[in-house]
């Protein structure tokens, strides 16, 4: 602590509150990859709510204020609610989504009858068990970062070492059941780890940061990695990332540390899901006006004789002029007929493929990419494909 | 009018409303569309008093549906690319926008009373003193609010029954017949966004959140028809908001809370006893069948 208080020359409280975004966006990060693929990012949404009786019931119980029992008391309710909406997904016909809907409503509803009872016919020490779960960056002490490490690295180390069976367990669960892997336990960890994560963070930083911070590094690292295991590191180090950019920009301007984290995350998600390579929608937007070019450009070289039709078939034919495919008349140059004969090549390729692709031999299972077969089959193929063309009647 | 009677009422609205669309955004998988938006209408308070400096009912609302909107449409937006699923683009979606009202809050508004509980958690207990002069009564504003949000909604789900419930079933069909699935996934959940911000001004976000989801998915379970399954929803809804009453008053605790246990009770039951999908009948079911199979015996 003091070293990071030396190397970023802050301020003592600002060094504790980055150091605990450091924290959370390394686990919320980590274990949000599990609750996002399974289709339950809200997870941690409904969580957060259920914290809410489960104070209420701590304090009913204890009688005071006490940290560590309202903390107890809100993880229990915590572990009670995400279990619940794991057994009604599971037992019912009810989906993901609903069951987050109705545990969520259920255990509000709930911690809000039991808080108004409360101050209606108690004393007026139960004054801000509410607020208590919307949490303070600001108020954050060197102790809660250090609990939280604590936290942090077992919850880690114990994905790091169930690794294998919780990747298992959560694309294929019957298949995880099927090898033997105890798949109601493992779901059990997972869950519980959640959990964990959500309580400390709903205490520390409240619950709308922690919803995002479970979702935000997953999809970021999604766009950017197709493998789980490097999807986990990624999401671990972006989470990390994005808390301690978000939470430095907070401190530098002087605003609240939740909303700047999560509009950081938000920034970067949505960078991510536009811009990621190959994966992007600007990409994919970009591949697919590229095939329609390609799709255009072909038509004119095919059938130069075929009337004009429309803007882009102009713009088509231009660009076909300036590189000496198309004469001025309309008519096609000898490097535009090499061009067609080419591309008509090429279909003729893809029609032989398409009708007798299952019966020639491939070194191995490729998908072939209609606009280059040669590249993608192999000449050897491509040879095949032509004898088979050429001996079957059309 | 007693007061008791018009809150029941009022709650009854709001479940009609609510059990209108909430079937199909269960279905959908969209049920928790709502406590999105119930989060994301801040920044739209927050506007409204930067620009005209009010906290009068009506332009709230409409600041907030106005961001509610953006919520939804930006949620399926998102959802759209395909590269996020549903939940996911909800989770990622709501808090941007709550942070970007609670910035608002904390740097244009930090001295006004600006908070969640005063300005978007109405609260259903005060509801008979909040009333207009209209025709020579008295009559309670939310009323005639939530009494507009439920003919839009009756309007909207009957006269697209067709439609909507094709595209909930099987969007790649209604696609096929032209049926524009995804104007018609537009359309319901801007009436779910509008129907949320109109109902949480009157009644508070945390019913409004349960009354959309937990009949809905408590019809679910007793049904397999659409239609049985919006009447039920209602129903269950209408069942919470007088049960909940009559609960919440001796134990002098909040009304919303106390609607909400109920229609959640009533989901439990559903989950244990439904005819088909029961749990419990389920089991007893099975047991039976044994019993009854003579080759078991």
């Amino acid at each position: 602590m003091d070293g990071l208080v030396a190397l970023l020359g802050l301020p003592y409280t600002d060094a504790v509150v980055i150091a605990g975004a450091l924290v959370l966006g390394i686990t919320s990060g980590v274990l949000g990859a599990f609750a996002v693929l399974r289709r339950r990012s809200l997870v941690g949404d409904a969580v957060a709510h259920a914290t809410l009786p489960g104070v209420c019931v701590a304090f009913l119980v204890a009688g005071v204020k006490d940290v560590p029992g309202l903390l107890l008391g809100a993880a229990i309710a915590g572990l009670v609610a995400a279990l619940l909406m794991v057994g009604i997904e599971r037992a019912s016909r009810i989906r993901p989504d609903a069951a987050i809907g109705v545990v969520l409503s259920g255990f509000f509803a709930f911690g809000v009858v039991l808080l108004t009872h409360l101050s209606n016919s108690s004393d007026a020490d139960q004054a801000g068990l509410e607020n208590y779960l919307f949490g303070q960056a600001a108020g954050l002490l060197e102790r809660d970062v250090a609990v939280m490490a604590g936290l942090a690295a077992s919850a880690l180390l114990v994905v790091g070492v169930l690794r294998r069976a919780l990747t298992t367990t959560l694309f294929d669960p019957a298949y995880a059941g099927a090898i033997g892997l105890p798949v109601r336990a493992l779901e059990t960890v997972m869950t519980a780890l959640l959990v964990v994560a959500v309580v400390i963070g709903v205490r520390v930083v409240g619950a709308i940061l922690m919803v995002a911070m479970l979702v935000v590094p997953t999809v970021t690292a999604r766009q950017l990695a197709d493998r789980f295991p490097r999807v986990l590191v990624l999401a671990g180090l972006i989470g990390a990332a994005v808390g301690v950019t978000g939470a430095l920009t907070a401190t530098r301007g002087q605003l609240p540390t939740g909303p700047v984290v999560v509009l950081t995350g938000f920034t970067v998600a949505v960078a991510a899901l536009l811009l990621a390579p190959g994966r992007g929608v600007l990409w994919q937007a970009r591949r697919l006006a590229a095939r329609r070019r390609t799709v255009r450009r072909d038509a004119v070289l095919t059938q130069p004789d075929a009337p004009v039709s429309g803007l882009r078939d102009r713009l088509v034919r231009a660009g076909l002029r300036r590189r000496g495919l198309l004469a001025a008349d309309g008519t096609l140059t000898a490097a535009g007929r090499a061009a067609a004969a080419e591309t008509a090549e090429r279909r003729a390729l893809w029609t032989a493929w398409l009708e007798h692709g299952p019966s020639i031999r491939l070194p191995d299972a490729r998908e072939p990419d209609p606009t280059d077969l040669r590249g993608s089959l192999g000449d050897d193929a491509v040879a095949q494909l032509r004898a088979l063309a050429a001996g079957a009647p059309r | 009018m007693p007061d008791g009677i018009l809150i029941v009422l009022i709650a009854g609205l709001v479940a009609t409303a609510c059990g209108l669309l909430g079937p199909f955004l269960v279905l959908r998988r969209m049920a928790l569309l709502s406590d999105a938006v119930s989060h994301a209408v801040l920044p739209g308070i927050v506007a409204v008093w930067l620009v005209a400096q009010t906290r009068a009912p009506l332009p709230v609302i409409v600041g907030a549906a106005a961001f509610a909107v953006l919520c939804v449409l930006g949620i399926d937006s998102l959802r759209a690319t395909g590269l996020v699923a549903s939940d996911a683009a909800i989770a990622l979606v709501f808090p941007a926008l709550f942070s970007l009202g609670v910035l608002g809050v904390t740097r244009y508004a930090a001295g006004i009373h600006l908070d969640l509980d005063s300005t978007i958690y109405g609260e259903i207990a005060f509801v008979p003193f909040d009333t207009v002069r209209l025709g020579g009564y008295d009559v309670a504003r939310s009323g005639l609010v939530l009494g507009g949000v439920v003919l839009f909604n009756l309007l909207l789900v009957g006269l697209l029954w067709k439609e909507l419930k094709a595209t909930t079933f099987d969007p790649q069909f209604g696609a096929t017949v032209r049926l524009r699935p995804r104007l018609l996934s537009r359309l319901l959940l801007v009436a779910a966004a509008v129907t949320a911000v109109a109902a949480f001004d009157a009644v508070g976000a945390i019913l409004v959140v349960t009354l959309l989801i937990v009949p809905a998915a408590t019809a679910y379970l007793l049904t397999d028809r659409l239609v049985v399954m919006v009447a039920l929803a209602i129903a269950v809804g209408w069942v919470g908001a007088a049960a909940g009453y009559a609960v919440a008053l001796p134990m002098d605790s909040s009304i919303a809370g106390a609607m909400g246990l109920v229609c959640t009770a009533c989901f439990v039951l559903a989950l244990l006893l439904s005819p088909r999908h029961g749990l419990l009948t389920r089991r007893w079911r099975r047991r039976r069948a044994v019993a009854d199979a003579p080759l078991l015996r």
